[in-house]
């Protein structure tokens, strides 16, 4: 017994002497084989997402073929417990001149691991670290960390705009006698609010009523993987009258467009092109149009911008309609459901808000 | 704007309900029979998510929808045996091994998803279909109660029908009575002659079949593709409802049916202008009325004190 035991352990720890000297040995050989800047895309969560994740994935592939960058991905899953270790691991790892990561809940990860890590460069995607150093976090003022920000709200407006405009013209067909629409987030935090806010204020501006926009979080144990749930809550909002749902809900929204097929309704996609996504013609069919945030976009800019040394690190960036990183899918399907006039009404709302004429207001 | 006693009585909230409750049920009595075989399921939420995920992978390259299911059912089945082996065969404690399993289950679907469709979110690139609903003709013209039944899913069909099937094996059949004695006092059925190990395979088999039989809902009935992780917690609130309903299969359906109305009401009072973050309380609010009342009422009728099992 004993005897096997031991046999185990020498096992074990010659497997893994065996994985560190082979994860050494191939990161010192790229490293030193290829003089590119070496970008590692930390993720806390996972690919497959259809639209945040893989967006910025896309955005840092782009880069990668069009500017000559190196890219690494890592995943760390949904659990929420390894995300700190899995954060000091990566940038613990000398195999990447930049460090890429993206949500709310990493900027206090980003922010204690740049001030240890001072020649490495970090990108913080959708929210911005706190600069100011005053909340224990960005001891050097994250003089190395980039971040950037959306304007979701922007996106928001564009599709209340459209969905009133859609509503009053009773352009979506079968749904004609509705007067309702309705926004499913993942869960009530600012920045999903952001997307609310937004929504609320087209749809105003369009000459809806505000009681008619019908908001619902998805929440639980996972807000942003739980179609069972985001289906049943689209259910309730079709049956409730909307004419058309938008999702705000990562993976959960793919209920909705099920949803939507089942109730003969409409819906709009989020962060992607989900009428690309998606597969089913049936759901096709009901995605009107997807409203964009082109997190791919903005990391590819950001890439461009660092090679001409143009980037702005030790600040934040917001952008939104004005620089491309928010707007909506203007493709073949979109035009042929809605018709001409309500699309030159569409175009010139987003100037408005490019111009700056109109001021969306913001959870943030 | 309609009040929530409307929403409560609407055919879409009645309806909600039962859709809600199928994977509860399900699951919770899944949970019930092998705890009852004195071997706690922890894993059911692993199962359920094995279940999903082989469903929808097998309907899709199959274009069977019955082979799909079958072969979630069979692959649960066969994680409420693996779990019964190492409790039994190695020792193991189920809780610890019920929690390598749930892991195990979320970290396998999502790898062989990944490898068979290079999709890592799910499988909603491949189309599976779903199990088929049940109309009913004659009922369907009735105004609200045709609203309900109608149209639902053979597989709630299904969970409402285990309640009395979980009853009647518990308390009318050879099988039940040994599984209950199993459960209760392994050492005395032993020495009457009960097959111990072999009753409580039998248990744990059937408790990770109906835990699949929830989790091929989920992916082919409830939506019609598998996503990483989508059971969302599911099994532990089934679990939950175990043990509210008092480890008796009456108790245990009217707990998890109750966990799935008020998820239900949830989501038709969200839209209302209640507070989100009060509303998604009300399933735990619920849990812990309901085991305070218990708890009273037990008091009152002076059982409070229960003697430990091993008495």
């Amino acid at each position: 017994m004993r005897k096997r035991k031991s046999a185990a352990a020498a096992l074990v720890a010659g497997m893994l002497v065996l994985v560190a000297c082979g994860a050494s040995d191939g990161d010192s050989g790229s490293a030193e084989a290829s003089g590119k800047p070496r970008v590692k895309l930390v993720i806390n969560g996972g690919l497959g997402d259809k639209s945040f994740f893989d967006s910025a994935h896309e955005g840092l592939k782009r880069a990668a073929k069009d500017l000559g960058y190196e890219l690494k991905v890592v995943e760390l899953g949904s659990d929420r417990t390894k995300w700190e270790p899995g954060f000091e691991d990566a940038a613990a790892a000398d195999d990447y001149d930049i460090l890429a990561a993206g949500t709310f809940d990493v900027t206090d990860y980003i922010g204690d691991l740049a001030p240890q890590y001072p020649d490495k460069k970090f990108w913080v995607f959708d929210a911005p670290v706190d600069y100011s150093g005053k909340n224990g976090t960005c001891s050097n003022k994250c003089e190395n960390v980039y971040s950037v920000t959306f304007k979701q709200n922007e996106g928001g407006y564009l599709a209340g705009f459209l969905a009133e405009k859609l509503i009053v013209a009773k352009s979506l067909k079968g749904a004609e006698s509705l007067k309702k629409a309705g926004v499913m987030g993942g869960v009530k935090i600012p920045l999903i609010e952001d997307f609310v806010v937004g929504f609320k204020s087209g749809f105003k501006a369009a000459g809806g009523k505000g009681s008619n926009v019908l908001v619902q979080y998805v929440g639980g144990d996972k807000p942003f993987g739980d179609p069972a749930k985001g289906k049943e809550i689209s259910n309730a909002m079709y049956g409730q009258g909307a004419a058309l749902v938008w999702p705000v809900a990562g993976l959960s929204g793919l209920g909705t467009f099920e949803s939507a097929v089942a109730a003969k309704r409409y819906a709009f996609g989020v962060d992607s092109d989900q009428y690309q996504t998606l597969t089913d013609p049936a759901q096709k069919d009901t995605v009107v149009t997807s409203i964009l945030k082109n997190v791919g976009n903005a990391l590819y800019k950001a890439a461009q911008d660092d090679q001409k040394g143009s980037l702005k690190y030790g600040a934040v960036e917001t952008v939104g309609l004005a620089e491309d990183a928010v707007g909506y899918v203007n493709d073949d399907h979109f035009k042929e459901l809605v018709p001409e006039k309500i699309r030159t009404e569409l175009e010139a709302a987003a100037d408005q808000v490019k111009s700056g004429s109109v001021k969306v207001p913001s959870a943030l | 704007m309609s009040s929530g006693f409307d929403v409560v009585l609407s055919s879409a909230f009645l309806a909600a309900a039962l859709r809600v409750s199928t994977p509860y049920l399900l699951a919770a009595f899944g949970g019930l029979v092998a705890e009852r075989a004195g071997i706690s399921n922890i894993a059911l939420e692993g199962q359920m998510l094995a279940a999903a995920c082989t469903g929808a992978l097998v309907a899709g390259y199959s274009g069977s929808v019955a082979l799909g299911a079958l072969s979630g059912i069979t692959v649960a089945t066969l994680l409420g045996l693996l779990l019964a082996a190492l409790r039994l065969e190695l020792g193991a404690d189920a809780i610890i091994a019920g929690i390598g399993l749930n892991l195990l289950a979320s970290g396998a679907t999502a790898y062989a998803v990944y490898t068979l469709l290079g999709d890592k979110g799910g499988t909603s690139g491949l189309d599976s279909g779903t199990l088929p609903t049940v109309p009913l003709p004659g009922i369907e013209s009735i105004p609200v109660l045709g609203d309900v039944l109608s149209g639902q899913n053979l597989i709630t069909w299904l969970a409402f029908l285990t309640a009395p099937f979980v009853a009647w094996l518990f308390y009318r059949t050879t099988f039940g009575f040994h599984l209950r004695a199993v459960g209760e006092m392994p050492d005395a059925a032993a020495s009457v002659g009960i097959p111990v190990r072999r009753v409580q395979y039998a248990g744990l088999a059937l408790s990770g079949a109906l835990a699949g039989l929830a989790g091929v809902f989920l992916s082919m009935g409830y939506v019609s593709f598998f996503v990483r992780d989508m059971t969302a917690g599911r099994g532990f609130i089934a679990l939950a409802a175990v043990f509210l309903g008092g480890l008796r299969p009456w108790g245990v359906f009217l707990a998890a049916l109750g966990f799935g109305a008020a998820e239900a009401l949830a989501v038709q009072l969200g839209t209302l202008d209640v507070p989100p973050q009060l509303v998604s309380t009300i399933p735990y609010a619920m849990t812990l009325v309901a085991l305070a009342l218990y708890a009273w009422r037990r008091k009152r009728r002076g059982v409070g004190q229960v003697a430990p099992a091993s008495l």
